[in-house]
């Protein structure tokens, strides 16, 4: 017999309160992974809009705590154009309008000429030429069913669809794209843009043009990286925040629920740990064994949570509306913080039984009634 | 022939000396010898065979086991895993093992593969005949063979020292028999066994009978 197998069964002694510790546990798993999935999400969509295409860096107003109220002076494109370095620049107006089942749908305010810059391919019909059209994303024309030559309503407006367009982004292509006069003037908007993507030439230095226009526009910021989304939107630090809480909340609370578990298993179990001491176990394998069940409950939490975090979000995202807002990403980071809450939560968890129980005198453990 | 149990003025008090567990014991018990030791509850027998096995230090007085002066070495872990075996009223085995695996509990502090530690507990099984049950966990055993299969968790890591502690309180006297029996067999291999018992029956059975009352051995 190996001494895991010790462990693994020890653990099956009282299967109900082993299997309620797990679901416990597992819940909390389960809220990091979908937390994490879902901040994933947000986060490569706010990745995709600040850098779109082919832009190296966004421009948006400086000052602000959401990235979807900045303002900046449309004429400040043709300025950053001229600008030594600065390939290409395009200024685009963003507008969050409820379309069809989506409430969260971006609509892009976006001059034609600037679809190349924007990594915007037009994959069916054509682009627009009049007030009154617009294309529609790949994954929006699918999920509602439209395409060329189908109307849209946005804000009791009705649209032409001219086309369908494709930017490999899941979140540009849940949008619309419309002409930015026409978008504008629906949001009285007329001169703004809310961000101004920018390509550079092959030999320009990013960062001294990003110093240079800070400099000469104070009322710009750039962003290079989703990192640097802090300078424009404080929403997924927040949210990020809120994460970290319930994660080490997930943590307390599973911590509590394995030591009352682990601890009244030794409790149970004072006698047998007597005769295994006095059998010539050292206080390192009573530890070993204790900690060993606490972190084995937490690994097959893991399991469990993992499955119950997809599950609940895939579920979650059969819901029109939240399908809309966001799509949860999976990645190994997620999982990894998963497994590592969880042997947390194992090794603190099980830390202080395994310690009571080395402290047990064996000849007070085997008069132990 | 040596002596392999030696204490001289063996003392234990607990509570801050408030209560005299031991109260001067000397007793010296000769290598192969299968000795009693009778006496009424709380008169200190199981005190005595804790010490004599590592589990509890003395308060005073000297411990001389099988050449190891008990007072002097730090860790008690090992020498019980080497030099004694245990065997109690209540046989404790882990209820979620089979039989082989509650015999292979003592083998995890020797250096031996997982292969060698079952071959071992077989050959432990055969020796008090239960090897038909081996993949049998407590609950489906009986009284007897549950302290059998305790005897042979004891013998797991070959010891010279057997200390029993009433092993057959809470069997019939058919099992008792054959529990007694297995204990001479044992003896008669050249085991020590020093053995705690109410039992006027069993107590029969050893070479030497010793009374104890109030911590102290009155005679022999």
């Amino acid at each position: 017999m190996r001494f895991s197998t010790l462990v693994f069964k020890n653990i099956l002694r009282r299967k109900t309160r082993s299997a309620f510790t797990v679901l416990g546990i597992s819940i909390g798993i389960a809220t990091i992974i979908a937390l994490g999935a879902v901040m994933n999400g947000m986060t490569t969509s706010m990745e995709g809009m600040l850098k779109s295409g082919k832009a190296d860096f966004s421009i948006a107003q400086s000052g602000i705590s959401d990235f979807a109220f900045s303002r900046v002076n449309e004429n400040r494109t043709s300025e950053i154009l001229e600008l030594q370095g600065v390939k290409d620049a395009a200024g685009v107006l963003l507008g969050f309008y409820p379309i069809a089942n989506n409430p969260y749908v971006i609509a892009w305010g976006v001059e034609t000429e600037d679809f190349p810059l924007l990594g915007m391919n037009i994959i069916s019909g054509s682009a627009f030429s009049q007030e009154h059209e617009l294309l529609i994303g790949e994954v929006a024309s699918k999920e509602w069913n439209k395409t060329a030559g189908d109307t849209l309503t946005i804000r009791d407006e009705e649209f032409n669809i001219t086309g369908v367009f494709q930017t490999g982004d899941m979140y540009q292509d849940k949008g619309v794209a419309l002409s930015l006069r026409k978008l504008q003037k629906i949001q009285n908007q007329e001169g703004y843009v809310t961000v101004i993507y920018v390509e550079l030439e092959e030999e320009a230095n990013a960062e001294e043009i990003c110093q240079q226009i800070e400099q000469e526009f104070p009322d710009l910021v750039t962003i290079k990286s989703i990192s640097e989304l802090g300078k424009v939107d404080k929403g997924l630090e927040t949210l990020d925040a809120a994460t970290l809480a319930i994660s080490v909340l997930a943590i307390i609370i599973g911590g509590i629920g394995v030591t009352n578990t682990i601890m009244m298993s030794v409790f149970e179990r004072t006698r047998e740990i007597g005769v295994l001491r006095a059998v010539g176990w050292t206080k390192k394998r009573i530890l070993t064994m204790v900690l060993g069940e606490s972190i084995l409950l937490c690994l097959f939490s893991v399991l469990i949570g993992l499955l119950l975090g997809v599950i609940g979000t895939q579920l979650l995202m059969l819901q029109p509306i939240i399908r809309g807002l966001l799509t949860p990403i999976y990645t190994t980071d997620t999982f990894l913080r998963a497994f590592i809450v969880a042997f947390t939560v194992g090794l603190v968890g099980g830390l202080y039984p395994a310690y009571r129980a080395t402290k047990l005198s064996p000849s007070e453990a085997l008069r132990y009634e | 022939m040596n002596k392999i149990i030696t204490t001289k003025n063996l003392v234990k008090t607990f509570e801050e000396g408030q209560v005299k567990a031991l109260n001067g014991v000397n007793l010296e018990v000769s290598e192969g010898e299968f000795i009693a030791i009778m006496g009424p509850s709380g008169c200190g027998k199981s005190t005595l065979l804790h010490i004599l096995g590592g589990l509890e230090r003395p308060t005073s007085g000297e411990v001389i086991v099988d050449a190891v002066d008990l007072r002097k070495i730090k860790n008690l872990d090992n020498f019980r895993a080497k030099k004694i075996g245990f065997v109690f009223q209540m046989h404790n085995l882990i209820p979620v093992l089979t039989t082989l695996e509650n015999v292979q509990m003592p083998m995890f502090e020797l250096k031996l593969s997982s292969k060698e530690r079952t071959e071992k507990a077989e050959k432990l099984l055969n020796l008090i005949g239960l090897e038909d049950r081996a993949n049998f966990v407590p609950p489906k055993l009986s009284g007897g063979q549950r302290q059998k299969v305790a005897i042979a968790r004891a013998l797991a890591n070959n010891p010279k020292i057997l200390l029993v502690d009433e092993p057959t309180g809470n069997l019939d006297s058919t099992s008792g028999q054959e529990i007694i029996q297995v204990f001479q067999a044992l003896n008669k291999d050249g085991r020590t066994i020093v053995l705690v018992t109410h039992d006027k029956e069993i107590a029969e059975h050893v070479n030497i009978i010793y009374y104890m009352k109030d911590g102290k051995i009155l005679e022999t």
